[in-house]
């Protein structure tokens, strides 16, 4: 931001000060620590056990197991990097050229209207699981509705043109593209009413609702201030996004990748057949393999022969809602006790309406 | 990590994000990890990361004691478009991750130590191909292992009419005990996004008895190119299509490992 702009907030800094302590309490330290000792854990784990349980044991079979680790590490991630940038250069232009009260003019604030509107969010936005975290996180700032929010997050990864046309392309018109349609818009409107009634303040991250409620961002973002001087303050805080996302999709992709080589697939594989089991080790599939909801389709696919019906669709509306990488972005715009609710609760429902399906629609 | 060393830090980090990201294009391994079809993403990542790293206005040492009030404001207005975005070593070293742990390795497709995770029963991971994409004809030495078990299935004779047919496939080289010492599999993984999803897929091959001497030559993950001809056998119970090799010949690892549906 320019000089100009600057100075003529130097008034305020005396107001504003107070207030500096209360807003960097992200202190990703506390857990990511923990977290990292845990990966490294399992990390040791699979490198002992996988020597163990598997019969063709090489010389150099716990290099390969690494080897295999890190490429399958590197695949998530570089896959997830150009979407989580994308996603964060639109939260970084929101930041800077939408104002709240923009929002609050146009925005429902019933809460079905809010959680429906939030549900279909993502036709505007077609952001994919790993893109959708920081724009949510930054609309949240602008004083998004609650339920609004919740059902933009589960909805969107489907609910968008490029997820419609994959899951098109690999099933064709099938009860299995209408059915993830349909049931991603349903579990994620309904979770978002149940988010309605809840105070952001319990909810989000303190650092993420108190910019709202800041005094400060009242005042536009200095309108006056030359268009590429805004510009650059977009990108400086689409990198911080991008740096601040970046730290859970890497830990939730070094998870997913250490569960990739410890967790034989055939054990998952073994249970396809019964209407309750296969839904289950279908949703457990989905969360450890973390793979992008615009080519799940093509891998739900491969299933397809061996899985009823109704695992296939709670594959497809569960994956992309919550996996191990999102579930860790997840940490980074609500409070751990919510994280666990917004993984709880896809899970149940789309595990109800797989199993209904199983049972009273056809297998 | 002290306020004035945060911009720079993380221009260091975003630009060496990029310049990773973009070594493994440049070293033709990026296919490695991503099927070809998101390559052009990989691409934006690379410019996007180096943009976003370029935007931030460092603060020498000097600059910070000079304009101390502007300081506060600059973290104070931050703070008014977003949040505190503190960056902590912890938090650099997590985001060193991928680079750190790209170069502990040398970059590698995924081969027969992967498949000890999944599943290899031959006869049910064909079906991980989009219907549209596959009904292209090719010549038969043009077709690979995953055209191969396509046209074996949608056969409405179990593969009768492909008998005969002259076959070239590549892969690498996974030796399964239920198949025995006269056979290997011929293997790719087929990729639709990245290698998390990767399936794999084999073809058996037969070997005869007077390439049994070269074989025992050849280790598991080798890549291979096999050369022979079609037959159909009854393996382990399954009725499997077979190359009949004539020809097996190591080959390097080509540059694109995975077969993309």
């Amino acid at each position: 931001m320019g000089r100009m702009a600057k100075d003529k907030f130097v008034g305020e800094l005396t107001t504003h000060e107070l207030t500096t302590p209360a807003l960097s309490p992200i202190q990703p330290n506390r857990w990511l620590r923990p977290l990292l000792l845990f990966g490294l854990l399992i990390l040791i784990l699979a490198a002992i056990f996988g020597d163990i349980i598997t019969t063709g044991g090489g010389r150099l079979y716990v290099a390969q197991r690494f080897q295999t680790f890190v490429t399958i590490f590197l695949g998530i991630f570089i896959e997830a990097v150009p979407f989580l940038l994308l996603g964060s250069i639109v939260s970084g232009l929101l930041a800077v050229f939408v104002d709240q009260s923009m929002l609050d003019r146009y925005l429902p604030r019933r809460a079905v209207p809010a959680a429906f509107s939030g549900a279909a969010l993502g036709l505007l936005f077609p952001v994919c699981e790993c893109g959708v975290v920081p724009v949510t996180r930054r609309l949240y700032e602008k004083g998004l509705p609650m339920s609004m929010g919740v059902a933009f997050l589960l909805a969107a990864p489907v609910i968008n043109p490029i997820v419609m046309v994959s899951t098109y392309a690999a099933f064709g018109w099938s009860a299995v593209l209408w059915g993830r349609i349909g049931f991603s818009f349903a579990v994620a409107a309904i979770i978002g009413l149940i988010f309605h009634v809840a105070h952001p303040h319990k909810v989000l991250l303190p650092a993420v609702h108190q910019v709202h409620t800041d005094a400060c961002n009242h005042h536009p973002p200095a309108p006056q201030q030359a268009l590429w001087g805004r510009f650059q303050q977009a990108l400086t805080t689409a990198g911080d996004d991008f740096l601040d996302m970046a730290r859970y999709l890497i830990m939730g992709s070094l998870l997913a990748a250490t569960m990739q080589t410890v967790i034989p697939q055939t054990v998952l594989l073994a249970i396809g057949q019964g209407a309750i089991t296969s839904v289950l080790a279908m949703q457990a599939l989905a969360f450890i393999l973390s793979v992008c909801s615009t080519v799940d389709a093509f891998l739900a696919l491969a299933f397809s022969g061996v899985f009823t019906t109704g695992s296939i669709i709670t594959f497809l509306t569960f994956g992309p809602m919550v996996d191990i990488k999102s579930a860790l972005m997840f940490l980074g715009v609500f409070q751990r006790r919510i994280v666990f609710y917004l993984i709880v609760l896809p899970l149940l429902l789309t595990l109800l309406i797989g199993v209904y399906w199983n049972l009273n629609i056809g297998v | 990590m002290r306020e004035e060393m945060q911009p720079l830090m993380k221009t260091v980090l975003l630009v060496a994000l990029g310049v990773f990201l973009y070594t493994r294009i440049a070293n033709g391994t990026l296919y490695y990890y991503i099927n070809e079809r998101f390559a052009l993403f990989t691409v934006i990542g690379v410019v996007g990361l180096l943009l976003l790293g370029m935007s931030y206005r460092w603060r020498t040492h000097q600059d910070s004691h000079d304009d101390h009030a502007h300081e506060h404001h600059e973290h104070e207005h931050h703070n008014h478009l977003g949040h505190s975005h503190g960056l902590t070593w912890t938090g650099v070293f997590i985001l060193a991750m991928p680079i750190l742990l790209g170069l502990s390795t040398t970059p590698q497709p995924l081969g027969a130590a992967a498949l000890a995770n999944r599943d290899v029963t031959l006869s049910m991971n064909e079906s991980a191909l989009p219907v549209g994409l596959r009904s292209r004809e090719k010549a038969a030495t043009d077709k690979n292992i995953m055209d191969w078990w396509h046209d074996f299935r949608s056969s409405p004779t179990a593969g009768e009419e492909l008998i005969g047919q002259a076959v070239r496939v590549s892969g690498f080289v996974f030796r399964d005990e239920r198949f025995g010492q006269e056979h290997f599999l011929v293997t790719r993984f087929v990729v639709s996004c990245c290698v998390a999803d990767a399936n794999v897929l084999g073809l058996l091959v037969k070997v005869p008895a007077s390439m049994a001497e070269t074989m025992t030559h050849i280790a598991d993950d080798q890549w291979v190119e096999v050369q022979g001809i079609y037959i159909n056998e009854r393996v382990d119970g399954w009725h499997m299509p077979v190359v009949d090799a004539t020809q097996i010949l190591p080959i390097a690892v080509p540059e694109q490992p995975y077969l993309y549906p």
